[in-house]
């Protein structure tokens, strides 16, 4: 006899995580499926290891695991990951997949928590009204979402306080306190905790960019700055992006809705469990449970009228792809990423890059999203320019190092003699359009060591990216000549990654069957049961990171869910008693 | 021979491999007086476990690659690489870089990047993987090496990096057993 549950949740992350807590502490029983481990704390006691985490991507699926394939239009050849990387097999694990087990991405995330704008909400019709319809990218599939910012505000809200943020607001119901965003969207509340210990390297970057006229805010992160909810504040160590953490201090479903779900007694949690497809009716109307396969090769169906697919964008993709469900050509559309523009500067001051997190550090949002500035490079979208002056290990500082140096010999010892401590960075994130020739499938002839096909991205720059990344290129390169640098570079416009975390759109939300996979709650249209939610659901993508929203559209989700069971859920679900149990 | 022969043992290399890959990691990152290079650091016996280990699917490679070289130096000046003087080694490392930067899929260039990538790893990558010796690669930079945290006070501008008491992974471990008994 077929096991059964509730619901089953496939891929405990970022989204996962929540929604396994919001069910479960209202009566659900919940089978989560896992495909990685879930890791203790006593896993990441020491985690200060460049080799491991970052060179060697410990936590982090990589290409023998999870094959991801790439080519640049329909006309060619995919490569297999990593193909930025050559026969090195190096490359920096975080331009590939997230980590697997349980938290997902967010085990080891920078942890940049940023709402989304009100524009980004209405992408399409803000670039018609500043710059006319007819300015609109040429074959674009770039769309309005079917919800707003008004309609998440809460979720990011909660969000914020149920999985630990810290920063400091802008706009709380339109007050401006000094020294915050003024272009911070309206906020109902503030964060619970003031920011982390700020870099020394950001100062100087903050003093440049006011004399300029900007206006630098401290990054709001998914990081404690102090002890909060039993969880200690960050101690600043320094091997952040890309590694777990050592004192649970940064914000992961791992230490924070995991925990509290297992405390229900109704989450059946089984990591090491890889599902290679969601079962349905014979007619294909109803969803019926998932096969899985478990660490000793052993295949089970288990049976659920909920299946909740959780996974990273493009493996909810390979998992509707696999199982026949095409949602009529749009499962896998629309696929977006984005491009970082990564500039570097030698200061004539020490950065001390390997303090801290990755954010602890400043951003402007002068020119993000519909206040891009006008321009002749026909760029429509802006972003934030972001500081980045911590979390820089001496191996990742080699890969960055100015490109106009010697790789070898006195020259190459002496710059990282003298300039190591000296680095800083800066970054923007700028829109990439969704087009039909932008999208993934699976891969005709890749496949994983249980057949699977693996995913196959097809996906290439567009002028519109490469024109971003120089209009911000030089916003930077003014920040830098203001701050005095004695060298600047920057990385390509058309960098050869395509897959970088930050991978969404390919299972697209709407109320279209025609144009969209999924409603704005995540259920998959035409297959009654079925949700998919994540970094799939975005209908565009601006320049901020993408986890805030969506862990607030889980959390949508799961009241959604909830409403459909009959149940209510508000903020404060867990009790005092269990709270303890979580820390 | 015996006088060269390895000071410590080998996992995978045989001797002259380990001379060669010693002496082109030297070159890659150069011993100066007072100022140690990747022969003090031990990066020959970092490359060396990690092909015995996890990089052993580059096995193959490296026995190309090193053959390769091997050729190159007998040819350009009728001596293995590691027999070769320093301005010789000098000139054929040029070569290398000037090859891996007109073809990206001439094969001794890629060889000599990837071997720069390993040197580099072994140089600054915590001592536990057998490369890093006395912390030499972070001391060159002033990289504090794996630290539990870093006080407010330490986030402050101005504060001079090589002043802070540089700790490996294996003193983390010291500081945990310490801390529990």
């Amino acid at each position: 006899m077929k096991e059964k549950f509730d619901v089953i949740i496939v891929g405990l992350g970022a989204s996962g995580g929540i929604i396994a807590e919001q069910l479960t502490a209202a009566g659900v029983r919940v089978l989560g499926l896992e495909k990685g481990a879930d890791y203790t704390q006593d896993d990441f006691a020491v985690k200060q290891d460049e080799l491991r985490y970052y060179q060697r991507g410990a936590i982090v699926s990589g290409g023998t695991v999870d094959p991801v394939t790439w080519r640049a239009d329909n006309k060619s050849v995919a490569r297999l990951f990593p193909w930025s990387a050559g026969v090195l097999g190096s490359d920096e694990p975080l331009y590939g997949m997230p980590a697997i087990g349980v938290g997902g991405g967010t085990l080891h995330w920078a942890g940049a928590a940023y709402r989304f704008r009100e524009a980004d909400f209405r992408m399409r019709s803000a670039i018609a009204e500043r710059f006319g319809e007819s300015s609109l990218p040429e074959g674009s599939t770039v769309a309005d979402w079917p919800i707003s910012y008004a309609d998440l505000e809460p979720y990011y809200e909660k969000a914020e306080w149920e999985q630990g943020y810290s920063g400091s607001a802008g706009n709380i119901k339109g007050q401006f306190a000094p020294g915050t965003n003024p272009f911070d969207p309206p906020r109902n509340r503030d964060f619970p905790m003031p920011p982390v210990q700020q870099c020394p390297g950001d100062v100087p970057w903050v003093a440049a960019t006011e004399r300029l006229g900007m206006h630098p805010f401290r990054q709001p992160l998914a990081m404690n700055s102090v002890e909060y909810k039993g969880r200690p504040a960050c101690v600043n160590c320094g091997f952040c992006h890309g590694y777990p953490c050592h004192v649970a201090a940064r914000s992961s479903t791992h230490v924070t809705s995991v925990p509290a779900a297992k405390l229900t007694g109704n989450l059946d949690l089984r990591p090491h469990s890889r599902v290679i497809q969601v079962n349905r009716t014979p007619d294909g109307k109803r969803v019926i449970g998932v096969t899985y396969v478990d660490s000793a090769d052993e295949t089970h169906e288990v049976e659920a009228p909920i299946v909740i697919l959780s996974a990273y964008a493009l493996e909810n993709a390979r998992l509707m792809l696999v199982s026949g469900i095409t949602g009529r050509g749009q499962v896998g559309a629309n696929f977006m990423t984005h491009n970082f523009g990564w500039f570097a500067s030698i200061l004539p001051e020490a950065t001390n890059p390997f303090l801290g997190t990755f954010n602890a550090s400043s951003a402007i949002d002068d020119f993000t999203s519909e206040m891009v500035p006008d321009n002749d490079l026909g760029v429509l979208w802006g972003s934030p320019v972001i500081s980045v002056t911590g979390d820089l290990q001496p191996i990742e500082a080699f890969h960055l190092m100015n490109p106009g140096v010697q790789k070898y010999g006195l020259e190459f010892k002496h710059w990282m003699r003298d300039n190591y401590t000296h680095m800083h960075r800066m970054y923007s994130q700028t829109t990439n359009f969704p087009y039909p020739r932008h999208y993934v499938d699976l891969d005709p002839s890749i496949k994983d060591r249980l057949g699977v096909p693996a995913i196959r991205i097809t996906h290439e720059w567009e002028d519109h990216d490469a024109n971003s990344v120089e209009l911000f290129g030089g916003i930077k390169r003014r920040i830098a000549q203001e701050m005095g640098a004695k060298e600047t570079w920057m990385d390509s416009s058309r960098p050869p990654y395509h897959l970088s975390t930050h991978d969404v759109g390919v299972h697209r939300m709407g109320y279209d069957p025609e144009t969209s996979v999924t409603d704005p709650f995540g259920a998959v249209h035409d297959i009654d049961g079925l949700y998919a939610v994540g970094g799939g659901s975005f209908v565009s993508y601006g320049g901020y990171n993408p986890t805030e929203t969506i862990q607030a559209l889980a959390y949508l989700s799961a009241e959604h869910l909830l409403e459909r069971w009959g149940c209510a859920v508000g903020l404060g679900t867990r009790t005092p008693e269990n709270e303890r149990h979580v820390l | 021979m015996s006088s060269d022969f390895p000071t410590e043992p080998l996992l995978f290399f045989n001797s002259a491999e380990a001379r060669t890959v010693d002496a082109l990691a030297a070159q890659i990152i150069p011993s100066e007086a007072d100022s140690p290079g990747a022969h003090e650091a031990g990066v020959v016996f970092y490359i060396d476990r990690a092909l015995a280990g996890f990089m052993r699917d580059l096995r193959p490679l490296y026995r190309r690659g090193l053959q390769t070289l091997s050729d190159l130096s007998n040819k350009s000046f009728g001596a293995e690489f590691s027999a070769l003087s320093d301005e010789q080694q000098r000139q054929l490392v040029e070569t290398l870089d000037a090859r891996a930067k007109a073809d990206p899929d001439d094969f001794a260039g890629q060889f000599f990047r990837i071997i720069g990538e390993h040197t580099v790893q072994g140089f600054f990558g915590d001592p536990a993987y057998g490369g890093n010796r006395d912390v030499v690669g972070w001391k060159l930079v002033g990289f504090p090496g794996a630290q539990w945290g870093y006080t407010a006070e330490q986030m402050q501008p101005g504060v001079d990096a090589r002043r802070i008491p540089i700790s490996t992974v294996a003193d983390l471990y010291a500081r945990i057993r310490k801390v529990s008994s």
